[in-house]
């Protein structure tokens, strides 16, 4: 009985831990469960007395606790299964990514080792290189997906760490639009960039912003057409940094524009015509800009393509 | 910077193909490496060969990464710098290793093999 009990203290601590509420710990539920019933069989006592005898007074308080505790339990047997069903969710996502990091980190410095000896004599044929160059990308496309699939977890479980700092936001999107050049020069697909000269420095997290101009314009690369054109805009308005990017691709259909930044969600329109991601980019970008102060929206038609918007408030000056 | 003394660095890490591509890179930019595969092995490396720079992974067998930096803070081996490369999930627990004396840290990946020498001979030129 004691361990029992034991145990239920570490659930609620285990529950705690994987971001559930209190409410939503089964075994906190129970404790207030028996103290709800106890205190409703006091009072039903000193009150039914007042009327009764007392082994009607003993009934009622009877079928009153059977009652609550019956109900209760059913309740609380259907918060158990999500809760375990949650914390398995997590840890799976957790020990699945974390255990993906290493053979991938390892992928990835292997390459790297490979590309200076490649450098350094040229013993690889030209098909070798290129699909050594395949092999580069695919692992880059994983290391990304699963680096993502944390991040989510780590915002989920609010345990995001965001070491936000003041910059400059156009040298990182051009450092995103570089980064992309060579899966838009597959695609035959042009990028152009309209930066704002002068812009105000923000306060955010370089890695995580990063991450979101990536998501915004890798997307629209992406979705984009062959031997079609993304245009990127970064400028200041009212004291916000506005950053848009624009397509003329595929576009989301009307009647799934509500749904687009849900976790996991993917577009009719995706789907049919590409099958790779996994569909956290947009949530994780919302996620991550919600945390600046800033906001993300877009406008979208099918078939003729999209733009994402997003704005981060300035700080206010500091007086010198 | 011209010491004509190769700088020996002791990689701590017990995925093999990791550690052999730091040692790789590491020696092909004239630095002199030590491997250890485990917890223990790394402790007694540390003692034994004396590097003048540490590179310790957080999750290895025998004994931890935070264990091997509790370690070397009691023996003599205080003074060489440790450099942490961890993976992401680790990263909450980074301060724990701060505070034992580590100097810095890397996640694994989001390092590339280029930053992570770029970084140690950033130390180097400051020291």
């Amino acid at each position: 009985m004691f361990s029992k009990f034991l145990s239920g203290i570490n659930f609620i601590a285990r529950c705690r831990k994987y971001g559930l509420g209190l409410w939503e710990c089964p075994n906190f539920l129970f404790i207030v469960m028996g103290v709800v019933t106890i205190v409703t069989m006091v009072g039903t006592y000193f009150l039914s007395r007042q009327f009764s005898d007392e082994g009607i007074t003993i009934m009622s308080v009877t079928v009153e606790a059977v009652l609550i505790v019956t109900i209760g339990s059913f309740v609380i047997s259907g918060v158990e299964k999500v809760a375990e069903a949650n914390i398995l969710k997590t840890e799976f996502v957790s020990i699945i990514s974390h255990q993906l990091c290493t053979p991938l980190s390892a992928i990835k410095w292997s390459m790297e080792v490979l590309e200076t000896e490649r450098e350094a004599d040229c013993k690889f044929s030209e098909k070798q290189k290129m699909f050594l160059g395949n092999i580069k990308k695919s692992n880059e496309q994983m290391l990304k997906m699963v680096t993502d699939l944390l991040e989510v977890a780590r915002i989920d479980q609010g345990r995001a760490i965001f070491e936000d700092k003041e910059l400059d936001l156009s040298n990182l999107v051009e450092e995103s639009v570089a980064g992309l050049m060579r899966s838009a020069k597959e695609k035959n697909v042009q990028i152009s960039l309209r930066i704002e000269p002068g812009l105000s420095r923000v306060c955010v997290d370089e890695r995580k912003i990063k991450v979101v101009l990536d998501n915004l314009i890798g997307n629209a690369v992406k979705y984009s057409k062959n031997g079609g054109k993304v245009e990127v805009g970064l400028k200041e308005e009212n004291r916000r940094i506005v950053f848009s990017v624009q397509d003329w691709g595929v576009g989301i259909p009307k009647f799934q524009h509500s749904r687009v930044f849900e976790k996991f969600f993917r577009s009719r329109n995706d789907s049919r015509y590409r099958t790779d991601g996994v569909g956290i980019g947009l949530y994780l970008a919302k996620a991550i800009l919600k945390h600046c102060g800033g906001e993300v929206w877009f406008d979208s038609e099918a078939e003729k393509g999209s733009t994402f918007y997003f704005r981060i408030p300035v700080p206010a000056a500091k007086n010198a | 910077m011209d010491n004509p003394e190769k700088k020996k660095i002791l990689i701590v890490e017990d995925d093999r193909a990791l550690q052999a591509a730091l040692e790789e890179t590491l020696e092909q930019e004239g630095f002199e490496t030590v491997g250890a595969f485990d917890g223990e092995e790394g402790t007694q490396k540390a003692k034994d060969e004396k590097p003048d720079l540490i590179l310790l992974d957080i999750i290895l067998p025998k004994k931890n990464g935070y264990e091997v930096l509790a370690d070397l803070k009691n023996g003599e081996e205080q003074d060489i710098p440790v450099m942490i490369m961890t993976n992401l999930e680790e990263i909450d627990n980074i301060q724990k290793a701060l505070d034992l004396g580590a100097k810095t840290f890397m996640i694994k990946s989001d390092f590339s093999l280029k930053d992570i020498v770029e970084k140690i001979k950033e130390y180097f030129s400051k020291k």
